[in-house]
């Protein structure tokens, strides 16, 4: 594993990402993995609190299309995690924080699936807020501060 | 990049605000706590990408409802969501300022951070005409209905200005001296 580890950071593009004299390397992939982030968390954030009962006027029918915005989000930040994590693949896949971010991100998107399922599981136009529903968008909210949390922190180690 | 960012230093040097804004904020008891107490500074990070979240989560679909899409959900109704979006600004307004007064320097010297404060002067002005121009035809607009152009104008801006706040608020280390 670390001998895999390893040959990842000394790969080319480890090196081109991590070093070359450009905005377009290190501080693009940085900002669109903000981006992301910002589109995935802030979109489910926002279907997680009209489940909750605020903007009840929103149609509920309506708000399945936030779920394809919220799946762009998710996939620029898997490319743009993937190209982070090759820049420093050793630190990180030794941090256990690292480990504990990547476990907040995999229930925040199982949540994602479960919520679209608990809600529209009928067909959009009986889409209804059922208790479990709830339940799901207070545990969406609660993971993604994890997450962001623990994304934070990975600037401290 | 550097043109502007000599002139730029040139200017405050030139006119010495940037001297004293620096030594009066270093001076606050407020800086002085967030430089002595090492777990404010994540915690504020932590914060302000949970405000950042928040203002892109609830302001995005806003803006690309007023751009003409997502006809059948009301305006109006998706700005009953805009509270949030409101405390997400404030949770990274007071951040902010936490960051400027423990480390002001790293902020007032930098071109990346006079670019973000443009931008979200921008938003800011943006919402206020909004607010005062548009709010009567908002409210009496149906679902359905397509926007009038001065919404999808505002819309543009809003998404464009958030975007560049991001922007610039994420290349403060990189296009200019932070941390």
């Amino acid at each position: 594993m670390m001998e895999l580890l390893q040959a990842l950071e000394g790969s080319a593009f480890s090196i081109w990402v991590r070093e070359a004299p450009t905005v377009w390397a290190y501080p693009t992939v940085l900002t669109l993995h903000t981006a992301g982030l910002a589109v995935l968390v802030g979109v489910n954030a926002a279907f997680d609190v009209r489940l909750l009962g605020f903007g009840r006027q929103i149609p509920l029918a309506e708000m399945e299309r936030f779920f394809p915005a919220m799946w762009v989000g998710f996939w620029l930040n898997a490319i743009t995690g993937a190209m982070l994590f090759a820049i420093d693949p050793i630190t990180k896949g030794t941090t256990t924080i690292f480990m504990i971010k990547l476990a907040f991100i995999a229930a925040g998107v199982i949540l994602i699936v479960m919520l679209r399922r608990a809600v529209y599981g009928r067909g959009r136009e009986a889409a209804t807020v059922t208790s479990a529903a709830r339940a799901f968008a207070v545990l969406s909210l609660l993971v993604w501060v994890g997450a962001i949390a623990t994304g934070r922190l990975m600037a401290y180690v | 990049m550097t043109l502007l960012e000599e002139f730029l230093v040139a200017v405050m040097a030139a006119t010495s605000l940037d001297e004293s804004l620096v030594l009066f904020l270093k001076a606050t008891a407020l800086s002085q706590w967030v430089v002595s107490t090492p777990w404010v500074w994540p915690l504020c990070e932590t914060l302000h990408f949970i405000g950042l979240t928040l203002v892109v989560g609830i302001i995005g679909p806003l803006d690309i409802r007023l751009l003409g899409f997502m006809k059948n959900v009301p305006v109006a109704a998706l700005k009953t969501l805009v509270p949030w979006a409101v405390a997400g600004f404030v949770i990274n307004l007071v951040t902010g300022v936490i960051f400027l007064a423990a480390a002001p320097e790293q902020y007032i010297r930098n071109l990346s951070w006079w670019f973000k404060v443009l931008f979200l002067m921008i938003a800011g002005v943006n919402v206020l005409l909004f607010e005062t121009t548009q709010r009567s035809r908002m409210l009496a607009m149906g679902p359905g209905e397509d926007t009038p152009a001065a919404f999808k104008l505002i819309g543009g801006v809003s998404l464009v200005s958030w975007g560049m706040v991001l922007y610039w608020g994420r290349m403060l280390p990189f296009l200019g001296n932070a941390f």
